[in-house]
């Protein structure tokens, strides 16, 4: 029997209606709300509000610390995505074509600090490059190179790269486990073929691997771009608090101090849209960058 | 010099000696008709009275024990307690929708009082203030310390909490060490020239993550003692040209002198509070500015051994007066209080003797009221009595007072233009260049 064409309808309207209302009330509303915001004057304490119209975004443009910012969180990006890709990648491939016999140990391993919550990382990290008792300085000085220890994240000059590591560190299980799940998905025929045919591991990896996971390692990457610009900034308030002197502030980090530090509450969701235009342009850069599939070649 | 034993007899604690210059309004004693901006309230109260206090170094013991007897005293009040270490961001929601508690106290993180008198959320109380009297019969606001906050001549707050920053050292070690304790800005860099050759460390610990804590510690006295209170107040309001001024260049340059010499510790910068102070109870430096909530904050890890030793920051040249900048911490009436009324009266029942020498013994600090004798009371903390047997010495101490605290629009960025400037990355003028730049922008902001 053929359905009505209004009862289809009335059928799919039904059937996506919880989605769309999730989606209205959990993104597009905040969204809007947090656009209206920007548009005022406002301490983000009290009821009282004032209409400023695109002052907050003058402000914006003005501001000599928001180059800086974007900056710092690009600088994450770029090596979050290069350390974690490297790592993943690596412990994936070894894990899945190496054969080992400990490999499910050393997936619980490499996959445990995402389980952990981001302010314990932080609150580990501290420690971990801490001047007087932290391991790093420790082994430093152990292995008669104390003249390298120095307080990571109190010097403007390395407290934004101490901050990656960790950023790298909470992230490659995740990545690592996607593409996992990616080289397990190649037959093992090709790779069985390809070393009769005379391959390398090298070769084999380049040429077989690679072309055959890229659409998972396209979108890790663009995962990886995304939950930096969103979500990095919570280890910088763990760690630093944007210090020292902005060294370490990200838009994420700049938004909060604003918001709930300086009582600039409107300026701050102007910088919240800021962040949507960043992240939605280096997403689409991203995705235009890597739109070739070396298996198409 | 304070020591254990220097206890002033007589000195009835801060009375009569200290110059507590009072910013009274000229307000002529006040209608007392019970309306929520005047009256003295001081009949008995009832119903509901919601209280959001600040839970933090000084605990809140004291705060459990008033709330019990204020029960006791007026049995048909019942007290809803907000308290905690981040009461002031979970209540947060209940002030933004217009739905606060009766009282607020001001102080932590996440609260600032120049905010909610901008946003109108505290009552005034310019006319209510006066007219309180304690029930020996005097002003209460005779009694204050530091005398009560003022915005445009308007007060909105009651100063509850006498709080000071000093410089904190262990006397043991020093006598140990045969270590003079400073008593100007020359003996203070010549001590701290000397610990760090004989004891190989950097002799100031200090915190790169609140550096708000330097800039009221050593900088604001420094400020105070070279411009006094005026120089102070148009530094905190961001007036034009006050940041600009050459003695604060001068004094920024005194800082970057000490960097320079290895005063302040290297690993600062990435330090909160508490880890410098650490630091400090370790001997991994020798003097910390910082608040009267150090002992008690940082209780459960004195070494045995371990003598606090408090001296205003001594910035002074010899021969003049060390100065000191009270920061009180206040407690409010909302403007949308349910039950001001009770609120009031509260706020009278705690400002009193008993509750200031229970405040000393419950949590090593000063409630603002003069009249305390410390010296007799075996309860308070050594330290304290030293302390304020020193502030009481009119010859050798002199208080100026803030109008109000500096907003955190501007604290923000000079705190980082300072941290810059204690690690070395900028020099006096581009420290007095960026403070300036920040008070411009504040000024186009308000």
């Amino acid at each position: 029997m053929v359905e009505p064409k209004g009862q289809r309808r009335l059928f799919l309207i039904l059937s996506t209606a919880p989605a769309v209302l999730l989606f209205a009330v959990t993104v597009v509303f905040p969204l809007v709300t947090g656009l209206g915001y920007s548009l005022f004057k406002w301490s983000g304490t009290s009821g009282k509000r004032r209409f400023i119209g695109l002052d907050n975004y003058l402000q914006l443009i003005r501001d000599p610390l928001v180059p800086a910012v974007i900056g710092h969180d690009m600088f994450l990006v770029v090596v979050k995505i290069v350390g974690i890709m490297l790592c993943a990648v690596f412990f994936a491939v070894a894990l899945t074509q190496f054969k080992l016999k400990e490999a499910p140990f050393y997936r619980v391993v490499f996959f445990f600090p995402q389980v952990m919550a981001a302010v314990t990382i932080g609150v580990l990290w501290i420690f971990v490059f801490n001047n007087d008792l932290g391991l790093v300085n420790g082994l430093l000085r152990a292995a008669g190179l104390g003249s390298l220890a120095r307080p990571w994240l109190g010097d403007p000059a390395w407290a934004l790269v101490s901050i990656a590591v960790p950023v790298i560190w909470a992230g490659v299980g995740f990545f690592m486990l996607m593409i996992v799940s990616a080289i397990s998905g190649i037959s093992s025929s090709l790779l069985e073929a390809s070393q009769l045919d005379g391959a390398g591991r090298w070769r084999q990896f380049w040429s077989i691997t690679v072309p055959l996971i890229w659409p998972q390692l396209r979108d890790a990457i663009v995962y990886i771009a995304i939950t930096s610009l969103n979500g990095a900034f919570i280890l910088v308030m763990v760690m630093t608090n944007g210090g020292p002197d902005n060294a370490t502030q990200l838009m994420g980090s700049y938004l909060m101090e604003q918001a709930f530090t300086r009582y600039n509450f409107g300026y701050a969701a102007a910088i919240g849209a800021l962040i949507m235009v960043v992240a939605s342009t280096t997403v689409l850069v991203l995705r235009l960058l890597m739109r070739r599939n070396p298996l198409e070649d | 010099m304070v020591t254990r034993r220097s206890v002033l007899a007589g000195a009835a604690g801060v009375a009569g000696a200290v110059a507590g210059t009072s910013l009274l309004t000229a307000c002529s004693g006040g209608n007392d008709n019970g309306s929520s901006g005047g009256g003295d309230t001081g009949g008995p109260v009832s119903g509901e009275l919601e209280i959001q206090y600040f839970i933090g170094g000084y605990g809140d013991a004291w705060w459990n024990q008033v709330f019990a007897d204020f029960e006791t005293a007026n049995p048909e009040v019942k007290i809803v307690k907000h308290g905690g270490s981040t009461i002031h961001q979970e209540m947060k929601s209940r002030w933004i929708s217009n739905d606060p508690p009766d009282l607020v106290e001001i102080e932590g993180a996440g609260i600032s009082e120049s905010q909610m008198v901008a946003d109108g959320q505290l009552l005034d109380l310019t006319e209510w203030l006066p007219t309180v009297k304690l029930d020996d019969g005097s002003a209460l606001q005779d009694r204050f310390i530091a005398p009560a906050n003022t915005y445009e001549n308007a007060v909105y707050s009651v100063p509850l909490i006498y709080d000071n920053r000093g410089t904190w050292f262990d006397q043991s070690w020093f006598t140990q060490q045969g270590w003079d304790v400073p008593t100007d800005l020359d003996s203070w860099q010549s001590s701290m020239s000397r610990i760090k050759q004989e004891a190989g460390i950097a002799p100031m610990a200090t915190t790169g993550v609140y550096p708000t804590v330097f800039l009221t510690g050593v900088l604001y006295p420094a400020f105070a003692g070279v411009g006094g209170a005026q120089l102070l107040n148009a530094l905190i309001d961001g007036d034009e040209g006050a940041w600009t001024d050459p003695a604060v260049h001068e004094i920024a340059t005194t800082v970057q002198e000490w960097v320079k010499a290895g005063f302040i510790d290297p690993g600062f910068a990435s330090l909160t509070h508490t880890q410098a102070q650490m630091n400090f109870l370790r001997h991994q430096n020798a003097y910390v500015p910082t608040g009267f909530w150090l002992p008690n904050e940082m209780k459960a890890d004195v070494p045995a051994d371990f003598e606090f030793g408090v001296i205003p920051t001594p910035f002074n040249e010899p021969g003049a007066k060390m100065t000191v900048v009270p920061e009180v911490k206040t407690i409010a009436v909302a403007e949308k209080a349910k039950n001001p009324d009770a609120a009031k009266a509260f706020i009278k029942f705690i400002m009193s003797e008993k509750y200031a020498a229970d405040f000393a013994r419950l949590s090593g600090g000063m409630l603002n009221i003069k009249g305390i004798d410390f010296a007799t009371s075996k309860d308070v903390p050594a330290y304290l009595q030293s302390a304020n047997a020193l502030l009481s010495d009119a010859e050798k101490v002199q208080l100026e007072y803030m109008a109000h605290p500096m907003h955190a629009d501007l604290s923000t960025p000079v705190g980082n233009a300072l941290v810059s400037l204690l690690l070395g990355s900028t020099d006096a003028a581009g420290f007095v260049e960026a403070a300036d730049k920040a008070a411009a922008a504040y000024r186009a902001n308000r």
